[in-house]
Protein backbone atom coordinates (compact mmCIF):
# COMPACT_ATOMS: atom_id res chain seq x y z
CA UNK A 1 0.00 0.00 0.00
CA UNK A 2 2.88 2.45 0.95
CA UNK A 3 6.22 1.90 -0.30
CA UNK A 4 8.97 4.23 0.07
CA UNK A 5 12.14 4.01 -1.86
CA UNK A 6 15.63 5.68 -1.61
CA UNK A 7 13.76 8.39 0.24
CA UNK A 8 16.20 11.67 0.46
CA UNK A 9 15.02 14.31 2.36
CA UNK A 10 15.78 17.25 4.89
CA UNK A 11 15.44 21.09 5.84
CA UNK A 12 16.99 23.43 4.13
CA UNK A 13 20.89 22.22 3.68
CA UNK A 14 20.92 19.52 6.02
CA UNK A 15 20.18 16.10 4.61
CA UNK A 16 18.56 14.22 7.75
CA UNK A 17 17.17 11.27 5.64
CA UNK A 18 19.60 8.87 3.38
CA UNK A 19 18.40 6.29 1.00
CA UNK A 20 15.15 5.15 3.12
CA UNK A 21 13.39 2.17 1.80
CA UNK A 22 10.62 0.96 3.89
CA UNK A 23 6.84 -0.77 3.09
CA UNK A 24 3.33 -0.62 4.62
CA UNK A 25 1.51 -3.75 3.38
CA UNK A 26 -2.64 -3.55 3.34
CA UNK A 27 -4.14 -3.78 6.46
CA UNK A 28 -0.55 -4.14 8.10
CA UNK A 29 0.43 -1.89 10.80
CA UNK A 30 3.79 -1.25 10.94
CA UNK A 31 6.65 0.22 13.98
CA UNK A 32 9.52 2.69 13.14
CA UNK A 33 12.08 2.56 16.66
CA UNK A 34 14.39 4.99 16.24
CA UNK A 35 16.01 7.43 19.09
CA UNK A 36 15.27 10.97 19.06
CA UNK A 37 16.62 13.48 16.46
CA UNK A 38 17.33 10.31 14.15
CA UNK A 39 14.55 11.05 11.43
CA UNK A 40 11.40 10.10 12.56
CA UNK A 41 9.41 12.59 11.70
CA UNK A 42 10.87 13.72 9.16
CA UNK A 43 10.13 10.92 7.40
CA UNK A 44 6.39 11.37 8.17
CA UNK A 45 6.68 14.98 7.14
CA UNK A 46 7.68 13.92 3.76
CA UNK A 47 5.63 11.43 3.12
CA UNK A 48 2.84 13.39 3.64
CA UNK A 49 4.19 16.22 1.85
CA UNK A 50 5.15 18.48 4.00
CA UNK A 51 8.52 18.84 3.19
CA UNK A 52 9.47 17.87 -0.10
CA UNK A 53 11.92 15.11 -0.52
CA UNK A 54 14.91 15.60 -1.90
CA UNK A 55 15.66 12.42 -3.87
CA UNK A 56 13.86 8.95 -3.70
CA UNK A 57 10.30 7.99 -4.79
CA UNK A 58 7.07 7.44 -2.55
CA UNK A 59 4.24 5.01 -3.75
CA UNK A 60 1.04 4.95 -2.15
CA UNK A 61 -1.27 2.33 -3.28
CA UNK A 62 0.66 1.89 -7.06
CA UNK A 63 -0.03 5.99 -7.26
CA UNK A 64 3.31 8.10 -7.28
CA UNK A 65 2.68 10.76 -4.49
CA UNK A 66 6.57 11.69 -3.67
CA UNK A 67 6.16 15.31 -4.87
CA UNK A 68 2.31 15.82 -4.87
CA UNK A 69 0.90 18.20 -2.83
CA UNK A 70 -0.16 17.96 0.75
CA UNK A 71 -3.79 17.88 0.31
CA UNK A 72 -3.48 15.71 -2.57
CA UNK A 73 -2.07 13.49 -0.58
CA UNK A 74 -4.47 13.57 2.10
CA UNK A 75 -7.20 12.92 -0.51
CA UNK A 76 -5.36 9.59 -1.29
CA UNK A 77 -6.00 8.38 1.89
CA UNK A 78 -2.64 9.05 4.02
CA UNK A 79 -3.65 11.18 7.05
CA UNK A 80 -0.19 12.03 9.14
CA UNK A 81 -1.40 12.63 13.11
CA UNK A 82 1.52 14.76 14.15
CA UNK A 83 3.76 15.15 16.52
CA UNK A 84 2.89 17.60 19.53
CA UNK A 85 -0.93 16.86 18.29
CA UNK A 86 -0.93 20.81 16.46
CA UNK A 87 -5.03 21.41 17.32
CA UNK A 88 -6.49 24.72 16.22
CA UNK A 89 -6.16 26.48 19.23
CA UNK A 90 -9.33 28.78 19.15
CA UNK A 91 -11.45 26.19 17.66
CA UNK A 92 -13.92 24.10 19.54
CA UNK A 93 -13.15 20.46 19.85
CA UNK A 94 -16.48 20.13 17.30
CA UNK A 95 -14.70 22.39 14.66
CA UNK A 96 -10.97 20.85 15.02
CA UNK A 97 -12.72 17.64 14.56
CA UNK A 98 -14.84 18.88 11.10
CA UNK A 99 -11.47 20.25 10.02
CA UNK A 100 -10.16 16.62 9.92
CA UNK A 101 -12.82 16.05 7.90
CA UNK A 102 -11.66 18.49 5.10
CA UNK A 103 -11.87 16.78 1.91
CA UNK A 104 -15.60 16.90 -0.39
CA UNK A 105 -15.72 13.05 0.68
CA UNK A 106 -15.26 13.13 4.28
CA UNK A 107 -17.39 15.85 4.50
CA UNK A 108 -20.43 14.67 3.25
CA UNK A 109 -20.20 11.83 5.86
CA UNK A 110 -19.11 14.06 8.89
CA UNK A 111 -21.94 13.19 11.09
CA UNK A 112 -21.77 9.39 11.07
CA UNK A 113 -17.97 9.97 11.60
CA UNK A 114 -18.45 12.01 14.45
CA UNK A 115 -20.55 9.97 16.26
CA UNK A 116 -18.03 7.39 15.43
CA UNK A 117 -15.47 9.02 16.74
CA UNK A 118 -17.06 10.57 20.07
CA UNK A 119 -17.53 6.49 20.22
CA UNK A 120 -14.18 5.96 20.45
CA UNK A 121 -13.19 9.12 22.52
CA UNK A 122 -15.83 9.86 25.00
CA UNK A 123 -14.43 12.48 26.75
CA UNK A 124 -14.49 14.77 23.63
CA UNK A 125 -18.23 14.60 23.45
CA UNK A 126 -18.11 15.85 27.33
CA UNK A 127 -17.04 19.24 25.91
CA UNK A 128 -17.84 19.51 22.59
CA UNK A 129 -17.39 23.44 22.40
CA UNK A 130 -14.71 23.88 24.22
CA UNK A 131 -11.94 25.46 22.67
CA UNK A 132 -8.84 23.08 21.70
CA UNK A 133 -6.44 25.70 23.83
CA UNK A 134 -8.34 25.16 26.87
CA UNK A 135 -7.66 20.86 26.94
CA UNK A 136 -5.55 18.92 29.33
CA UNK A 137 -2.72 16.97 27.44
CA UNK A 138 -4.76 14.08 27.04
CA UNK A 139 -7.41 15.47 25.51
CA UNK A 140 -5.66 17.41 23.02
CA UNK A 141 -3.77 13.80 21.95
CA UNK A 142 -7.79 12.29 21.74
CA UNK A 143 -7.96 15.44 19.83
CA UNK A 144 -5.37 14.69 17.44
CA UNK A 145 -6.45 10.77 16.85
CA UNK A 146 -10.20 11.85 16.81
CA UNK A 147 -9.32 14.50 14.03
CA UNK A 148 -7.69 12.11 11.97
CA UNK A 149 -10.12 9.48 12.06
CA UNK A 150 -12.61 12.38 11.08
CA UNK A 151 -10.64 11.58 7.39
CA UNK A 152 -11.37 8.80 4.92
CA UNK A 153 -7.94 7.52 6.29
CA UNK A 154 -6.51 4.22 4.22
CA UNK A 155 -3.20 4.66 6.10
CA UNK A 156 -2.94 6.39 9.34
CA UNK A 157 0.81 8.05 10.05
CA UNK A 158 0.97 8.11 13.98
CA UNK A 159 3.87 10.81 15.24
CA UNK A 160 4.95 9.61 19.11
CA UNK A 161 1.70 8.73 20.51
CA UNK A 162 3.08 9.19 23.64
CA UNK A 163 4.95 11.68 23.65
CA UNK A 164 4.33 14.18 26.75
CA UNK A 165 1.72 12.51 28.36
CA UNK A 166 1.11 11.52 32.41
CA UNK A 167 2.79 8.13 32.42
CA UNK A 168 -1.07 6.74 33.38
CA UNK A 169 -2.39 8.15 30.09
CA UNK A 170 0.20 6.43 27.74
CA UNK A 171 -1.36 2.79 28.11
CA UNK A 172 -4.48 4.27 27.58
CA UNK A 173 -3.83 5.79 24.28
CA UNK A 174 -1.99 2.86 22.66
CA UNK A 175 -4.94 0.95 23.76
CA UNK A 176 -6.82 3.62 21.74
CA UNK A 177 -4.29 2.90 18.70
CA UNK A 178 -5.00 -0.53 19.12
CA UNK A 179 -8.43 -0.60 18.65
CA UNK A 180 -8.28 1.98 15.73
CA UNK A 181 -6.00 -0.98 14.18
CA UNK A 182 -8.59 -3.56 14.58
CA UNK A 183 -11.10 -1.47 12.46
CA UNK A 184 -8.37 -2.62 9.77
CA UNK A 185 -7.00 0.56 8.81
CA UNK A 186 -2.85 0.23 8.22
CA UNK A 187 -1.00 1.74 10.23
CA UNK A 188 2.49 3.62 10.38
CA UNK A 189 3.66 4.76 13.86
CA UNK A 190 6.81 6.27 14.48
CA UNK A 191 8.25 5.85 18.62
CA UNK A 192 11.25 6.35 20.54
CA UNK A 193 10.63 3.35 22.75
CA UNK A 194 9.18 -0.19 22.70
CA UNK A 195 7.82 -0.52 25.73
CA UNK A 196 4.13 -0.27 24.14
CA UNK A 197 3.89 -1.83 20.74
CA UNK A 198 3.90 -5.67 21.27
CA UNK A 199 0.51 -6.29 20.44
CA UNK A 200 0.59 -3.51 18.25
CA UNK A 201 3.49 -3.82 15.25
CA UNK A 202 3.36 -6.62 12.59
CA UNK A 203 6.89 -5.58 11.55
CA UNK A 204 9.17 -3.42 12.50
CA UNK A 205 11.77 -0.86 11.42
CA UNK A 206 14.89 0.25 13.25
CA UNK A 207 15.95 3.59 12.22
CA UNK A 208 19.40 5.22 13.05
CA UNK A 209 20.75 8.24 11.89
CA UNK A 210 18.37 8.59 8.73
CA UNK A 211 18.82 4.91 7.44
CA UNK A 212 17.01 1.86 8.43
CA UNK A 213 19.27 -0.11 10.01
CA UNK A 214 17.17 -3.36 10.33
CA UNK A 215 13.59 -4.94 10.11
CA UNK A 216 12.02 -7.55 11.14
CA UNK A 217 8.85 -9.23 12.30
CA UNK A 218 7.64 -7.53 15.70
CA UNK A 219 7.91 -10.63 17.99
CA UNK A 220 11.63 -11.84 16.95
CA UNK A 221 12.95 -7.97 16.89
CA UNK A 222 10.90 -6.68 20.27
CA UNK A 223 12.51 -10.20 22.44
CA UNK A 224 16.02 -9.68 20.74
CA UNK A 225 16.37 -7.78 24.03
CA UNK A 226 20.39 -7.34 23.48
CA UNK A 227 19.28 -5.91 20.54
CA UNK A 228 17.22 -3.23 21.50
CA UNK A 229 19.26 -2.63 24.77
CA UNK A 230 22.01 -2.14 22.57
CA UNK A 231 20.29 0.22 20.04
CA UNK A 232 17.65 2.29 21.94
CA UNK A 233 19.16 2.00 25.31
CA UNK B 1 -25.11 66.10 25.67
CA UNK B 2 -25.11 67.17 21.57
CA UNK B 3 -21.56 66.69 21.41
CA UNK B 4 -21.46 64.26 23.16
CA UNK B 5 -24.03 62.41 20.86
CA UNK B 6 -22.20 64.06 17.72
CA UNK B 7 -18.97 62.80 18.94
CA UNK B 8 -21.01 58.70 19.45
CA UNK B 9 -22.62 59.38 16.39
CA UNK B 10 -19.46 60.19 14.43
CA UNK B 11 -17.43 57.18 16.15
CA UNK B 12 -19.50 54.79 15.41
CA UNK B 13 -20.07 55.78 11.42
CA UNK B 14 -16.11 56.09 11.66
CA UNK B 15 -15.49 52.93 13.46
CA UNK B 16 -17.85 51.17 10.52
CA UNK B 17 -15.83 52.40 7.87
CA UNK B 18 -12.43 51.36 9.29
CA UNK B 19 -13.77 47.76 10.08
CA UNK B 20 -14.63 47.70 6.43
CA UNK B 21 -11.16 48.66 5.72
CA UNK B 22 -8.97 46.33 8.65
CA UNK B 23 -10.70 43.48 8.18
CA UNK B 24 -9.17 42.49 4.58
CA UNK B 25 -5.82 43.36 6.51
CA UNK B 26 -6.88 41.11 9.44
CA UNK B 27 -7.51 38.16 7.63
CA UNK B 28 -4.68 38.50 5.05
CA UNK B 29 -2.21 38.84 7.82
CA UNK B 30 -3.86 35.80 9.29
CA UNK B 31 -3.58 33.26 6.75
CA UNK B 32 -0.61 34.93 5.23
CA UNK B 33 1.58 36.91 7.52
CA UNK B 34 1.76 39.97 5.02
CA UNK B 35 0.39 43.13 4.74
CA UNK B 36 -1.57 44.18 1.88
CA UNK B 37 -0.44 47.70 1.07
CA UNK B 38 -2.89 47.63 -1.96
CA UNK B 39 -5.90 48.10 0.73
CA UNK B 40 -6.35 51.70 0.13
CA UNK B 41 -6.04 51.01 -4.25
CA UNK B 42 -8.78 48.55 -3.45
CA UNK B 43 -11.08 51.06 -2.13
CA UNK B 44 -10.33 53.65 -4.78
CA UNK B 45 -11.64 50.68 -7.13
CA UNK B 46 -14.38 49.97 -4.96
CA UNK B 47 -15.12 54.07 -5.44
CA UNK B 48 -14.62 54.77 -9.08
CA UNK B 49 -16.55 51.74 -10.05
CA UNK B 50 -19.93 52.39 -8.35
CA UNK B 51 -19.30 56.12 -9.79
CA UNK B 52 -19.07 55.08 -13.37
CA UNK B 53 -21.31 52.10 -12.65
CA UNK B 54 -23.74 55.04 -11.94
CA UNK B 55 -23.45 58.11 -13.54
CA UNK B 56 -21.95 56.34 -17.04
CA UNK B 57 -24.19 53.88 -16.83
CA UNK B 58 -26.84 55.06 -15.81
CA UNK B 59 -27.58 51.90 -13.41
CA UNK B 60 -29.60 52.03 -10.20
CA UNK B 61 -27.00 52.83 -6.87
CA UNK B 62 -27.33 49.28 -5.03
CA UNK B 63 -26.06 47.86 -8.58
CA UNK B 64 -23.43 50.05 -9.07
CA UNK B 65 -22.52 49.64 -5.38
CA UNK B 66 -22.45 45.61 -5.92
CA UNK B 67 -20.07 46.62 -9.24
CA UNK B 68 -17.61 48.04 -7.31
CA UNK B 69 -17.57 45.69 -4.70
CA UNK B 70 -16.68 43.22 -7.17
CA UNK B 71 -14.29 45.34 -8.98
CA UNK B 72 -12.36 45.17 -6.02
CA UNK B 73 -12.75 41.63 -5.48
CA UNK B 74 -11.75 40.53 -8.87
CA UNK B 75 -8.76 43.03 -8.69
CA UNK B 76 -7.63 41.64 -4.89
CA UNK B 77 -7.56 37.69 -6.69
CA UNK B 78 -5.78 39.15 -9.50
CA UNK B 79 -2.97 40.76 -7.55
CA UNK B 80 -2.72 37.27 -5.12
CA UNK B 81 -2.77 35.04 -8.42
CA UNK B 82 -0.50 37.28 -10.22
CA UNK B 83 1.86 38.29 -7.57
CA UNK B 84 1.89 36.74 -3.69
CA UNK B 85 1.12 33.00 -5.23
CA UNK B 86 4.82 33.58 -6.94
CA UNK B 87 5.96 35.21 -4.27
CA UNK B 88 4.85 32.07 -1.76
CA UNK B 89 7.40 30.40 0.05
CA UNK B 90 10.42 32.75 -0.26
CA UNK B 91 12.27 33.18 2.59
CA UNK B 92 12.00 36.62 2.49
CA UNK B 93 8.00 36.57 2.01
CA UNK B 94 6.98 39.06 3.82
CA UNK B 95 8.90 42.42 2.50
CA UNK B 96 8.37 40.71 -0.97
CA UNK B 97 4.93 40.29 -0.54
CA UNK B 98 4.65 43.85 1.14
CA UNK B 99 6.33 45.55 -1.90
CA UNK B 100 4.66 43.87 -4.58
CA UNK B 101 1.38 45.00 -3.38
CA UNK B 102 2.64 48.58 -3.02
CA UNK B 103 3.84 48.17 -6.92
CA UNK B 104 0.30 46.72 -7.46
CA UNK B 105 -1.59 50.32 -5.82
CA UNK B 106 1.03 52.10 -7.55
CA UNK B 107 -0.26 50.40 -11.01
CA UNK B 108 -3.88 50.92 -10.08
CA UNK B 109 -3.72 54.36 -8.47
CA UNK B 110 -1.85 55.53 -11.93
CA UNK B 111 -4.70 53.58 -14.28
CA UNK B 112 -7.17 55.28 -12.05
CA UNK B 113 -5.85 58.86 -13.18
CA UNK B 114 -5.35 57.95 -16.69
CA UNK B 115 -9.03 56.89 -17.03
CA UNK B 116 -10.43 59.20 -14.56
CA UNK B 117 -8.10 62.22 -14.42
CA UNK B 118 -7.12 64.17 -11.71
CA UNK B 119 -10.24 65.41 -11.17
CA UNK B 120 -12.27 63.96 -7.93
CA UNK B 121 -15.77 62.68 -8.66
CA UNK B 122 -18.76 62.22 -6.16
CA UNK B 123 -21.60 60.02 -5.78
CA UNK B 124 -25.06 61.65 -4.84
CA UNK B 125 -26.16 60.33 -1.47
CA UNK B 126 -27.59 56.56 -1.83
CA UNK B 127 -30.42 57.83 0.28
CA UNK B 128 -31.29 61.28 0.41
CA UNK B 129 -32.77 62.99 3.71
CA UNK B 130 -31.73 63.62 7.26
CA UNK B 131 -33.10 64.61 10.27
CA UNK B 132 -31.97 66.70 13.62
CA UNK B 133 -31.49 63.98 16.96
CA UNK B 134 -30.76 65.82 19.81
CA UNK B 135 -29.29 68.71 17.91
CA UNK B 136 -27.27 66.49 15.76
CA UNK B 137 -27.74 66.06 11.67
CA UNK B 138 -28.57 62.68 11.32
CA UNK B 139 -27.68 61.86 7.30
CA UNK B 140 -29.95 58.92 5.63
CA UNK B 141 -26.84 57.95 3.91
CA UNK B 142 -24.96 57.37 7.07
CA UNK B 143 -27.43 55.39 8.66
CA UNK B 144 -27.12 53.42 5.66
CA UNK B 145 -23.35 52.53 5.99
CA UNK B 146 -23.21 51.92 9.65
CA UNK B 147 -26.17 49.37 8.85
CA UNK B 148 -24.55 47.80 5.70
CA UNK B 149 -21.01 47.06 7.78
CA UNK B 150 -22.74 45.60 10.42
CA UNK B 151 -24.48 43.03 8.63
CA UNK B 152 -21.68 42.97 6.45
CA UNK B 153 -19.67 42.05 9.25
CA UNK B 154 -21.76 39.52 10.96
CA UNK B 155 -21.92 37.61 7.65
CA UNK B 156 -18.33 37.29 7.61
CA UNK B 157 -18.25 36.29 11.22
CA UNK B 158 -20.94 33.73 10.36
CA UNK B 159 -18.88 32.65 7.46
CA UNK B 160 -15.72 32.03 8.70
CA UNK B 161 -17.82 30.42 12.06
CA UNK B 162 -20.38 27.88 10.29
CA UNK B 163 -19.04 27.12 6.89
CA UNK B 164 -16.54 24.53 5.78
CA UNK B 165 -14.51 27.64 4.06
CA UNK B 166 -14.73 29.75 6.94
CA UNK B 167 -13.53 27.31 9.44
CA UNK B 168 -10.44 26.36 6.80
CA UNK B 169 -9.39 30.02 7.13
CA UNK B 170 -9.31 29.88 10.57
CA UNK B 171 -7.38 26.76 10.78
CA UNK B 172 -5.19 27.79 8.02
CA UNK B 173 -4.09 31.34 10.15
CA UNK B 174 -4.26 29.13 13.68
CA UNK B 175 -1.87 25.97 12.77
CA UNK B 176 -0.48 26.04 9.19
CA UNK B 177 0.90 22.24 9.25
CA UNK B 178 -1.86 20.90 10.99
CA UNK B 179 -4.25 22.30 8.75
CA UNK B 180 -2.07 21.61 5.50
CA UNK B 181 -2.31 17.84 6.97
CA UNK B 182 -6.32 18.12 6.97
CA UNK B 183 -6.19 18.59 3.23
CA UNK B 184 -7.10 21.93 3.27
CA UNK B 185 -5.78 23.44 0.15
CA UNK B 186 -3.93 26.40 1.27
CA UNK B 187 -3.22 28.16 -1.37
CA UNK B 188 -6.49 28.02 -2.89
CA UNK B 189 -7.39 29.04 0.93
CA UNK B 190 -5.09 31.97 0.59
CA UNK B 191 -7.06 33.48 -2.87
CA UNK B 192 -10.64 33.02 -1.21
CA UNK B 193 -8.84 35.34 1.85
CA UNK B 194 -8.02 37.94 -0.79
CA UNK B 195 -10.71 38.05 -2.95
CA UNK B 196 -13.23 38.81 0.85
CA UNK B 197 -10.52 41.22 2.07
CA UNK B 198 -10.18 42.95 -1.27
CA UNK B 199 -14.12 42.85 -1.75
CA UNK B 200 -14.65 44.69 1.84
CA UNK B 201 -12.18 47.29 0.77
CA UNK B 202 -14.23 47.70 -2.39
CA UNK B 203 -17.05 47.97 -0.44
CA UNK B 204 -15.97 50.44 2.04
CA UNK B 205 -14.79 53.03 -1.09
CA UNK B 206 -18.51 52.17 -2.75
CA UNK B 207 -20.39 53.49 0.27
CA UNK B 208 -18.04 56.20 0.84
CA UNK B 209 -18.54 57.54 -2.72
CA UNK B 210 -21.10 59.23 -1.71
CA UNK B 211 -19.58 60.91 1.65
CA UNK B 212 -16.14 61.85 0.18
CA UNK B 213 -15.03 62.42 -2.86
CA UNK B 214 -13.24 59.93 -5.09
CA UNK B 215 -9.91 60.27 -6.54
CA UNK B 216 -6.85 58.17 -7.86
CA UNK B 217 -5.02 58.86 -4.07
CA UNK B 218 -8.07 58.88 -1.99
CA UNK B 219 -7.28 55.15 -0.27
CA UNK B 220 -3.93 56.33 1.39
CA UNK B 221 -6.07 57.99 4.45
CA UNK B 222 -7.93 54.82 5.00
CA UNK B 223 -5.07 52.50 4.58
CA UNK B 224 -3.20 54.32 7.22
CA UNK B 225 -6.32 54.42 9.49
CA UNK B 226 -6.83 51.11 8.81
CA UNK B 227 -3.20 50.22 9.77
CA UNK B 228 -3.81 51.77 13.40
CA UNK B 229 -7.01 49.63 13.48
CA UNK B 230 -5.25 46.10 12.61
CA UNK B 231 -2.07 46.79 15.05
CA UNK B 232 -4.43 48.13 18.10
CA UNK B 233 -6.45 45.65 17.73
CA UNK B 234 -3.98 42.50 17.11
CA UNK B 235 -3.14 41.46 13.80
CA UNK B 236 -5.15 38.24 12.34
CA UNK B 237 -7.72 38.89 15.30
CA UNK B 238 -11.04 39.47 13.96
CA UNK B 239 -12.54 40.14 16.98
CA UNK B 240 -10.06 42.25 17.76
CA UNK B 241 -10.38 44.58 14.46
CA UNK B 242 -14.13 45.22 15.18
CA UNK B 243 -13.48 46.01 18.42
CA UNK B 244 -10.33 48.25 17.76
CA UNK B 245 -12.43 49.63 14.52
CA UNK B 246 -14.74 51.21 17.05
CA UNK B 247 -12.51 52.26 19.27
CA UNK B 248 -10.81 54.22 17.28
CA UNK B 249 -13.36 55.45 15.68
CA UNK B 250 -15.00 56.69 18.53
CA UNK B 251 -11.39 58.30 19.89
CA UNK B 252 -11.15 60.06 16.87
CA UNK B 253 -14.66 61.61 16.96
CA UNK B 254 -14.60 62.57 20.40
CA UNK B 255 -11.20 64.61 19.70
CA UNK B 256 -12.40 65.82 16.64
CA UNK B 257 -15.78 67.22 18.01
CA UNK B 258 -13.77 68.22 21.61
CA UNK B 259 -10.29 69.29 20.61
CA UNK B 260 -10.40 69.59 16.79
CA UNK B 261 -9.34 67.51 13.59
CA UNK B 262 -5.82 69.05 14.55
CA UNK B 263 -5.58 66.54 17.09
CA UNK B 264 -7.10 63.14 15.53
CA UNK B 265 -3.84 61.94 13.65
CA UNK B 266 -1.13 62.49 16.22
CA UNK B 267 -3.18 61.03 19.30
CA UNK B 268 -4.52 58.29 17.55
CA UNK B 269 -0.93 57.69 16.36
CA UNK B 270 0.35 57.89 20.17
CA UNK B 271 -2.64 55.43 20.85
CA UNK B 272 -0.74 53.07 18.65
CA UNK B 273 3.00 53.16 19.83
CA UNK B 274 1.33 53.12 23.23
CA UNK B 275 -0.38 49.89 22.21
CA UNK B 276 2.84 48.37 21.05
CA UNK B 277 4.67 49.24 24.12
CA UNK B 278 2.70 47.97 26.75
CA UNK B 279 0.52 44.73 24.41
CA UNK B 280 3.39 43.76 21.29
CA UNK B 281 0.65 41.82 19.67
CA UNK B 282 -2.18 44.33 20.14
CA UNK B 283 -5.36 43.69 22.22
CA UNK B 284 -6.51 40.29 20.74
CA UNK B 285 -3.27 39.67 18.54
CA UNK B 286 -2.37 35.91 17.36
CA UNK B 287 1.50 37.44 17.68
CA UNK B 288 4.00 37.04 15.10
CA UNK B 289 5.27 33.68 14.57
CA UNK B 290 6.90 33.57 11.05
CA UNK B 291 5.35 30.47 8.72
CA UNK B 292 6.10 30.76 5.36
Amino acid sequence: MLKVTDLQAGYAGSEVLHSLSLEVRDGESVVVLGPNGHGKTTLLRAISGLIRPTGGRIEFDGQDITHKRASDIVAAGVIHIPQGDLPFPELTVIENLLMGAYRSDAWRQRKYKLEQVFELFPVLKERPNQLARSLSGGERRMLALGRGLMSKAKLLMIDEPSLGLAPFLVENVYETIRSIRNTGLSILLVDENADHIADLADRVYLLEAGSLIKEGGASEMLHDEALLAAYLG
Amino acid sequence: MEKLFQAVYGGILYGSIYGLMAIGLTLIWGSLRMLNMAMGALYVVGGFLTWTAYKQWDLPPLVAIAIGVLAAAVIGLLIQVLLINRLLGRSSFFNAAMIATVGAAIMIESAALLIYGPRVKQMPPIVAGQSKIIGVVIQYQNLVIIAVTVISLIALSIFLKKTRYGLAIQAVSQQMDAARLMGIPTVMTFMIVATIGAAFAGLAGSLLSSVFYVSPTAGYAPLTKALIVTIFGGLGSIKGTIWAAYIIGILEAFLIVYFGAGFALPVLFLFMILMLVIRPSGLFGLGEVQRL
